[in-house]
């Protein structure tokens, strides 16, 4: 693979898989899921 | 508001994991590695990551929002903002009705590849590859001159369709709380398989060529409308939302439960999923380019062309393992597409039916499924990929971002989006800023009206759309007339007394 498409996956990653380890770390810091 | 028994999610991980299955599908498969490749490789996702957290994200709050707060399916929940708005509730009703009624003859499509699959019925070899794309529209499908020319269905397919709504109703019919199960296992599923389709993909020779056709960036795209014309629509499509399901879904959720945080997860999910299923899809394009000695531009493909023709040219052309990759590949998309047709299906359609008129789960889910799979046989006949193709524009298209940008506009300067915002924030992991509600009244449907104009007006004015003929009709006249009897039938459904203040139970 070209640096550039290699740099581009890694960022990639980073910003999906970021994003989603951010929002599981905030899980139960809101609501709860009974009424 | 009414406090009325609702259904509901038994914890954060069936609804996610439903609302997960309803966002990925076979779009993710099939439409974001080609538009990736074709806008910019790496580059694309910029304006992609941009759209999704500037249009998708706050959208899919929106939706989510508005369920839990109203309690009740889209139609209801914009009867809740004003009865002078239920129709607006309808109008997605069915453009989901509509997508779930051809959706599930290309996951029957799905199925019948599966079984070819276990011979590779198209041919082995370099007369398999020659032979694939003739096999799709001759043997398979059988396909007419034009829409006009139906034929009788084609019986396999029409059984296999059969199939599939017994398995949709059999999910769907207890409501919730199975739905929430099943949707663990059918979302993980095709997860599982696109990492052994990755794994197969990444170990054929030129699969490297191909990943650096679909990540190697191009910077100077980004100056390009059309660049972001792409980035922006294929958020709009891949979320699942402007075809009431999400409002649904949101609905079921818990009045203590979390509601932002569920979106952004959802909605990272779907995109990461995407991003993984291009590795699989582009390894395998670059098999193809150097097995067969052909450049990217013969082989790179986007929708069916790359679902049943492209990629059963790789499965022929394999050294080993021919059959086995077919069937994972094509049970794959049978499992993505089947989670998001029975979201269209309850979501979209039986709950606001069930809200409306009172009726029971069952008979609105019986209802829903006997309806969809007569309206479905159309495009099983040899006319009816001409059908599925003009009614995909109507609803996947025009009526998804229309409806979901008149929603935005309802909600932005009607509702009023810090009511919502507020409700969303008392019991989310993650709270949002006052800078939410101008994303709901301007940016959001700003989106959404630029991808219409830009991908369907200016296109569709200039000729007719797909130049089919019916009659003295053409494409586009087709698709606008879809689109006003939907909205004439969402206002006479507005019109009619709702029977209950609940539904669901």
């Amino acid at each position: 693979m070209t640096t550039g498409a290699i740099i581009s996956t890694i960022v990639i990653w980073v910003i999906f898989l970021g994003g989603l380890g951010f929002c599981i770390s905030r899980i139960g810091r809101g609501g709860e899921w009974e009424d | 508001m009414a406090e009325v028994t609702r259904e509901r999610w038994t914890s954060r991980a069936p609804f996610i994991f439903a609302a997960i299955g309803s966002a990925i599908g076979l779009g993710n498969v099939w439409r974001f590695p080609y538009i990736t490749y074709e806008y910019g490789g790496g580059t694309f996702l910029i304006p992609y990551v941009i759209g999704l957290l500037v249009l998708g994200i706050p959208w899919m709050i929106m939706e989510f929002g508005m369920g839990r707060y109203f309690q009740k399916g889209a139609p209801g929940a914009f009867e809740g903002i004003g009865k002078k708005w239920e129709w607006l509730g309808w109008w997605p009703v069915w453009v989901a009705f509509l997508i779930v009624t051809y959706y599930t003859v290309v996951i029957a499509w799905s199925l019948r590849y599966a079984i070819s699959s276990a011979t590779v019925a198209w041919g082995m070899g370099q007369a398999g590859a020659e032979a694939a794309g003739d096999f799709f529209f001759g043997t398979v499908l059988q396909l007419s001159d034009g829409p006009t020319v139906l034929g009788p269905p084609v019986w396999l397919i029409l059984g296999l369709l059969a199939f599939v709504w017994l398995v949709i109703f059999l999910i769907m019919f207890r409501g919730a709380r199975v739905i929430g199960r099943v949707s663990i296992g059918l979302v993980i599923l095709p997860w599982l398989l696109l990492i052994v389709l990755f794994v197969r993909g990444v170990t054929l020779p030129g699969a490297l060529d191909g990943l650096n056709f679909y990540l190697a960036p191009d910077f100077a795209v980004l100056g390009d409308v059309e660049v972001w014309f792409a980035a922006f629509s294929q958020i709009a499509f891949t979320l699942s939302l402007g075809m009431a399901g999400m409002v649904a879904y949101g609905s079921f959720i818990a009045r203590k439960a979390d509601v932002n945080n569920s979106a952004i997860i959802t909605s990272f999910s779907d995109s990461a999923t995407a991003f993984f299923a291009g590795f699989a899809v582009f390894s395998t394009v670059g098999f193809i380019m150097q097995a067969m000695n052909i450049p990217i531009g013969e082989v790179s493909a986007s929708g069916l062309g790359l679902a049943f023709v492209t990629y059963p040219v790789a499965v022929s052309m394999m050294p080993g393992g021919n059959a086995l990759v077919g069937i994972l590949f094509f049970l794959c998309l049978f499992f993505l597409g089947t989670t998001s047709a029975y979201f269209l299906a309850y979501g979209g359609v039986a709950v606001p039916l069930m809200d409306k008129f009172g009726w029971s789960r069952v008979k609105a889910t019986l209802i829903v499924t006997i309806v969809s799979f007569l309206v479905g046989i159309l495009y099983t006949t040899q006319g009816g990929l001409y059908w599925l193709d003009m009614v995909d524009r109507m609803a996947a298209f025009y009526g998804l971002l229309i409806t979901g940008a008149i929603a935005c506009l309802v909600i932005g300067w009607g509702f009023g989006p810090a009511k919502l915002r507020e409700h969303n924030n008392e019991t989310s992991d993650i709270r949002m800023g006052a800078w939410w509600d101008w994303f709901i009244r301007i940016i959001v449907p700003l989106g959404l009206i630029f991808v219409v104009i830009w991908g369907g007006f200016k296109t569709d004015l200039a000729e007719q759309y797909g130049g089919y003929e019916v009659g003295a009709l053409g494409g586009s006249d087709i698709v606008w007339l879809l689109l006003g009897v939907t909205l004439i039938f969402s206002i006479l459904l507005s019109l009619i007394k709702t029977k209950t203040a609940g539904g669901g139970e």
